[in-house]
């Protein structure tokens, strides 16, 4: 077992036996776990390697990643200490969790990319969320398994030292492409705007998207030196005048809005074509909470890749509407 | 292979965007989204300096990762 769906009484037996978990599911569930050498986030959503896409508050999603951790460290970090997060010297890589709509999701999402020693080991993670009927009702959390902290103000980060003859790589499933046509920049950073300058002249940015028949189901789509980075939408409000995302855009970045998608099965399969991946040396993979219900995920399954649905899917930094995994490989 | 000195012509010509590899290392691929925009943008010798600094640590301290070793004979040969 390195990624399924248990129930609490099967998670904490693995807890007792001493592995190193990465763990997601409903609150309550986390909440009424053992203490041990786990770390763990709200979710309700998940891929399952037997029934595929699923919603269920009755069990938990357990990555094992006990073979690849020799030595692990568990740290909380607040919104004014997240940026040493790469500092961690004896560390091989690092696995993240994030209480979504909180403080230091922003922070995360807009200064990551900036953080002292950036990249300079593998991170990994994802954005922790509630069920969508809770939506405004509960807030999500993360949890320290060593010490049982629940926290809703702060991320949890296990360091993971690993063992010898091991090395990582990071990799990420985008089924979106850039579209033919505007080149979209904005005169700030931020999760929201107002304002949109469309190759170069300036305009409102709710009367673009309702000029255009925006679906903005589609994300904004960014080529950072070949890798393809969304910003997906949140809302566009035409009363208010305000466009807000799920991860900030930042000034300078030339997007394009999205390319259809007719069908995320045979997107997704062509993509899995392109990387070529190596059997069995995925370790880790979440996939986004947008993707999940935009492209109909419940029941379908999107092997080799298993794990967390998300507010938010972490590799290095915060992106959108993307699938992230974590690979090992001997050297 | 180990990672080649930062004196190194193609250092510079990456994050300048005088030449564009196909790079496999994402991480590498994010930093330079940002490098290679505001260097271009004013590429005096403290900054290139700079740019290939961390670039090539990020390089080095991920250097046993198999897009890192890709990425490296993609560049240098």
């Amino acid at each position: 077992m390195d990624q399924d769906i248990l129930t609490s009484t099967e998670v904490a037996q693995y807890i007792t036996e001493g592995k190193t978990l990465l763990l997601a599911g409903e609150e309550k569930l986390l909440a009424g776990l053992p203490r041990g050498r786990w770390i763990g986030g709200t979710i309700p959503y998940f891929i399952t390697p037997k029934e595929g896409g699923m919603a269920t508050r009755e069990k938990i999603f357990v990555t094992d990643i006990s073979p690849m951790a020799a030595s692990v460290q568990i740290k909380s970090y607040t919104q004014d200490d997240l940026g040493t997060v790469y500092g961690e010297e004896q560390a091989d890589c690092s696995f993240i969790i994030i209480p979504a709509m909180t403080g230091v999701h922003s922070a995360f999402a807009l200064n990551a990319p900036n953080y002292k020693d950036f990249g300079a080991r593998p991170l990994v993670g994802w954005i922790s969320g509630v069920h969508l009927e809770d939506l405004g009702k509960a807030t999500p959390k993360v949890f320290n398994g060593e010490t049982g902290e629940m926290i809703d103000q702060a991320a949890i980060v296990m360091h993971v030292a690993l063992p010898p003859g091991k090395t990582l790589d990071v990799g990420i499933v985008n089924i979106f492409e850039q579209r033919e046509g505007d080149t979209l920049t904005f005169p700030e950073d931020g999760f929201s705007c107002r304002e949109v300058a469309v190759n170069g002249v300036k305009e409102s940015f709710v009367d673009y998207i309702e000029r255009q028949k925006l679906d903005t189901k589609l994300p904004l789509v960014a080529d950072y030196y070949g890798a393809l980075i969304n910003t997906s939408f949140q809302s566009a409000d035409q009363a208010t005048g305000e466009v807000k995302f799920y991860a900030p855009v930042f000034t300078g970045v030339r997007y394009k809005h999205a390319k259809e998608v007719a069908d995320y099965a045979s997107a997704f399969t062509a993509q899995l074509q392109k990387i070529g991946l190596a059997e069995g040396s995925v370790v880790f993979s979440c996939n986004c909470i947008l993707n999940y219900l935009y492209s109909g995920l419940e029941g379908r399954n999107t092997a080799p890749f298993v794990g967390p649905i998300t507010f938010g899917e972490i590799a290095y930094q915060l992106l959108n509407q993307t699938l992230v995994y974590l690979q090992v490989h001997d050297i | 292979m180990d990672v080649p000195a930062k004196n190194k012509q193609q250092w510079a010509d990456i994050v300048t965007g005088k030449k564009t590899y196909d790079l496999k290392f994402l991480a590498a691929k994010i930093l330079l989204g940002r490098l290679v925009r505001t260097i271009s943008a004013n590429p005096t010798p403290t900054n290139v300096r700079e740019g290939v600094d961390q670039l090539h640590a990020l390089y080095e301290k991920n250097s046993s990762a198999p897009s890192v070793q890709l990425d490296l004979k993609n560049i240098f040969g």
